[in-house]
C-alpha cells in the first residue's frame, strides 16, 4: 500500500515532461485547462493587488505626485528627481538608514539568540513543562503588534510608567524629567524589547523542531568524549541545523527591516520626532502627512530593493533544502 | 545534576516572565478601577469591569469590533475558497509553468506590504473604495492568499491520491469527488489556514489606518487610538479595549498553531 502511494506520489513530484501518456488524458481531472481555472481567481487577486501595485510604486517614484495630482489624476513625470532628492538628503544617511540598519542587525541578533536559547531549554524539558512554556510562547506570538506596542509604551510612560519608576529606583534615570521616547537610542531599545518579544517565538519553535531531528546518540557520544555544552552546540548542533538558522535569520531580517506598526505607534514615532524615523515610517510620513507621494514611493522602492536582496538569499537557501 | 535542574527552573521562570508579563499587565490594568487615576501596579488596586463598560458605552468600541469582525470574516470566507481551489491546482495537477507559479507565489509572499500602501491607497481612492469595509477585505484577501495557498497545498498533498481514484472508479465526476472526498479531508487544514487569515485581517493596522478616515468605519486596531488623549491617556480604557482585541486572537492562535504544525508536517512527508 505504501509503496504504491509512494510511487504514484514520486511520479507527481518530479518535473514531469509536458507530453503525458494518452491514457491519463481520459481520466477526469487531468485536462490542461482545469488547473488554470482553479488558479485563476487567486492569481487575478494577487496580480491586481500585489504585482500591479509593485509596478505602480516604481512608476509613482518617477513622478511629482502631490495632493493636486491625487485629486485631478494627472501625472507629472520628473525622471529620477525623487531618487536624487532622496539620496542627497542628509536625513537618509544620518538618521533613517542608521535607525533601520542598526536596529535590524541588533534585533535579528537578539531575536535569534533568545529564540535559540529558549529552544535549547525546551528541548531539555519534560512533557508537562514543555507544554506550559510552549503555550506561553504562543501567547507572546499571538499578542497583536498594536496592543503589544501599547503595553510597552504604558510601561515606559514618562513620569509614572512602571519601568521608568523601577529605573528611577535603581538610580538609572530621574523619573520626574526623563522621557525615554524622546531620545533615539532609548526609543529603539524599547522598540527592541517589543520586537524581540514578538519575534522570538517563531525562532524558538522552528529551532526546536530542528533540534528534535538530531539523534540523542550524537549528543551522548559528545558528552562521553568530554565536550561541554558550549562545545557541543558549536561542533554538533549548529553545523547540523545550519539551514534552519539561515532561514530564521533571513526571515527575521526581513521582518525587522520593514518594522512599521511597532515604531509608528510609539510616542513620536509617527513623524513628530524626526530623529526616530526608519525607512518604513519615513515613507509613510512623507506620503500621507506631507502629501509627497512620489518621494514616499521612492523610499518604498529603496526598502523593497533591500528586502529583495535579502529574499533572494532566502530563496537560494530554501531551494537547496527542498524541491518544490 | 541538581544544578542542572535548578538552571532549568530558572530558565523556565525567566521565559514565562518575559512572555506573559505584557499580557498580564494589559489584563490587570484593564481590570484596575484606579488605572486612570495613576495607579501603576501589577495587581488591580480596585477590581472592576468599569473600564470595559466605558469602552463599549462611551467609547463606542462595539462599532469598531463589528467592523473588524465583518472585514475579518469576509477575508476568511473569500480567502478559504480561493486558496483551496489554487492549492488543489498546484498539488494535484501537473501542468506547464506549475513550478513557476509556485515560485511566484513564494516571492509575492515576501513583498513588503508596507511598500504597497501608497499605490493601493491611490487605486482605492480612484475606485471609490476608501472608507468602505469591502476595500479592506479585498486588500487583506490579497495579503493572506500566498501563505494560505502554500499551507493548503501541504494539506491537499497529504490526502492519498488513491482515495480520489476510488471515487472516480465509483463513477464520480471531478466536481463530485472534490465535494465528497477532498473537501471533508482537507477541512481541518482549511480551518487552521482560515484562523491565520482571520488574525491577519483582525490585527492589520497600516491599511486600516490609511483607508478609513471616518470614525464609523474604524476597525478595532485603529479605534484604539481614540483613547489616547492630547495630554492624558485613559490607560484603563486602552488596556480594556486591547484585552478585548487580544484574547480571542490568542485562543484562536494557540488552537490553530497546533493543528497547522501537524498539517504542515503531514504535508511535508514525501514517499
Amino acid at each position: 500500500m505504501t509503496t504504491v502511494a509512494n510511487r504514484s506520489k514520486a511520479g507527481r513530484a518530479g518535473d514531469a515532461p509536458p507530453a503525458r501518456p494518452t491514457r491519463r488524458r481520459t481520466r477526469p481531472g487531468t485536462g490542461t485547462s482545469r488547473p488554470w481555472l482553479l488558479l485563476l481567481p487567486a492569481l487575478v487577486v494577487m496580480a491586481g493587488l500585489l504585482l500591479w501595485p509593485m509596478v505602480q510604486v516604481v512608476l509613482l517614484s518617477l513622478q511629482n505626485f502631490g495632493l493636486r495630482e491625487l485629486v485631478t489624476g494627472r501625472t507629472r513625470w520628473i525622471g529620477l528627481d525623487n531618487y536624487t532628492a532622496l539620496l542627497s538628503d542628509p536625513n537618509l544617511w544620518q538618521i533613517v538608514l542608521p535607525n533601520t540598519v542598526v536596529f535590524a542587525i541588533v534585533a535579528v541578533l537578539a531575536t535569534v539568540v533568545v529564540g535559540t536559547l529558549v529552544a535549547l531549554l525546551l528541548n531539555r524539558l519534560g512533557t508537562v513543562s514543555r507544554g506550559l512554556v510552549t503555550t506561553a510562547i504562543l501567547v507572546a506570538w499571538a499578542l497583536p503588534a498594536v496592543t503589544g506596542t501599547y503595553v510597552w509604551v504604558f510601561l515606559f510612560t514618562p513620569g509614572d510608567g512602571i519601568a521608568v519608576q523601577a529605573l528611577d529606583a535603581i538610580g538609572l534615570l530621574d523619573a520626574t524629567t526623563a522621557n525615554p521616547f524622546a531620545d533615539r537610542v532609548s526609543f529603539y531599545v524599547i522598540a527592541l524589547l517589543n520586537v524581540v518579544h514578538h519575534g522570538f517565538p517563531f525562532v524558538a519553535l522552528t529551532v526546536l523542531a530542528g533540534l528534535m531531528t538530531i539523534p540523542n546518540e550524537l549528543n551522548e557520544a559528545a558528552v562521553i568524549d568530554g565536550a561541554g555544552a558550549w562545545r557541543r552546540f558549536w561542533s554538533l548542533t549548529f553545523p547540523t541545523l545550519r539551514p534552519v538558522f539561515a532561514v530564521v535569520t533571513v526571515l527575521s531580517t526581513i521582518w525587522d527591516f520593514k518594522v512599521f506598526t511597532q515604531i509608528y505607534l510609539m510616542p513620536g514615532g509617527d513623524g513628530v520626532n524626526r530623529s526616530v524615523l526608519n525607512l518604513g515610517t519615513w515613507s509613510y510620513v512623507e506620503s500621507f502627512a506631507q502629501n509627497k507621494y512620489g518621494l514616499g514611493a521612492a523610499i518604498a522602492v529603496l526598502l523593497t530593493v533591500v528586502l529583495l536582496v535579502i529574499t533572494m538569499g532566502y530563496l537560494r537557501l530554501l531551494f537547496k533544502e527542498d524541491e518544490l | 545534576m541538581r544544578a542542572g535542574s535548578f538552571g532549568k527552573g530558572v530558565g523556565v521562570a525567566a521565559v514565562l516572565l518575559f512572555t506573559l508579563f505584557p499580557v498580564w499587565l494589559m489584563i490587570s490594568t484593564a481590570l484596575n478601577g484606579r488605572a486612570n487615576a495613576g495607579s501603576r501596579t501589577f495587581l488591580p488596586e480596585e477590581w472592576t469591569l468599569a473600564n470595559f463598560a466605558f469602552v463599549f458605552g462611551e467609547g463606542g468600541f462595539g462599532r469598531y469590533l463589528l467592523n473588524s469582525l465583518i472585514v475579518a470574516m469576509g477575508t476568511v470566507l473569500a480567502g478559504a475558497l480561493l486558496a483551496l481551489l489554487a492549492a488543489v491546482a498546484v498539488a494535484r495537477f501537473r501542468f506547464r509553468f506549475r513550478t513557476s507559479v509556485l515560485v511566484m507565489i513564494l516571492i509575492i509572499q515576501m513583498v513588503p506590504i508596507e511598500a504597497l500602501v501608497i499605490p493601493l491607497f491611490i487605486q482605492a481612492k480612484s475606485l471609490q473604495l476608501l472608507n468602505t469595509l469591502i476595500g479592506l477585505v479585498v486588500v487583506y484577501l490579497a495579503f493572506s492568499l500566498p501563505f494560505a495557498i502554500w499551507t493548503m497545498r501541504g494539506f491537499v498533498a497529504a490526502v492519498p491520491v488513491e482515495l480520489e481514484e476510488a471515487a472516480y472508479l465509483d463513477g464520480a465526476s471531478w466536481g463530485r469527488m472534490f465535494r465528497s472526498v477532498l473537501l471533508p479531508l482537507v477541512a481541518p487544514g482549511l480551518v487552521a489556514t482560515s484562523v491565520f487569515s482571520f488574525i491577519t485581517a483582525w490585527n492589520e493596522f497600516i491599511f486600516a489606518l490609511t483607508f478609513m478616515s471616518q470614525e464609523t468605519n474604524y476597525t478595532a486596531a485603529v479605534g484604539l487610538r481614540g483613547f489616547f488623549g492630547q495630554h492624558a491617556t485613559d490607560w484603563g480604557a486602552v488596556m480594556a479595549a486591547s484585552t478585548i482585541i487580544t484574547v480571542p486572537v490568542m485562543i484562536f492562535f494557540v488552537i490553530a498553531q497546533r493543528r497547522l504544525t501537524s498539517g504542515l508536517v503531514a504535508g511535508a512527508v514525501k514517499g
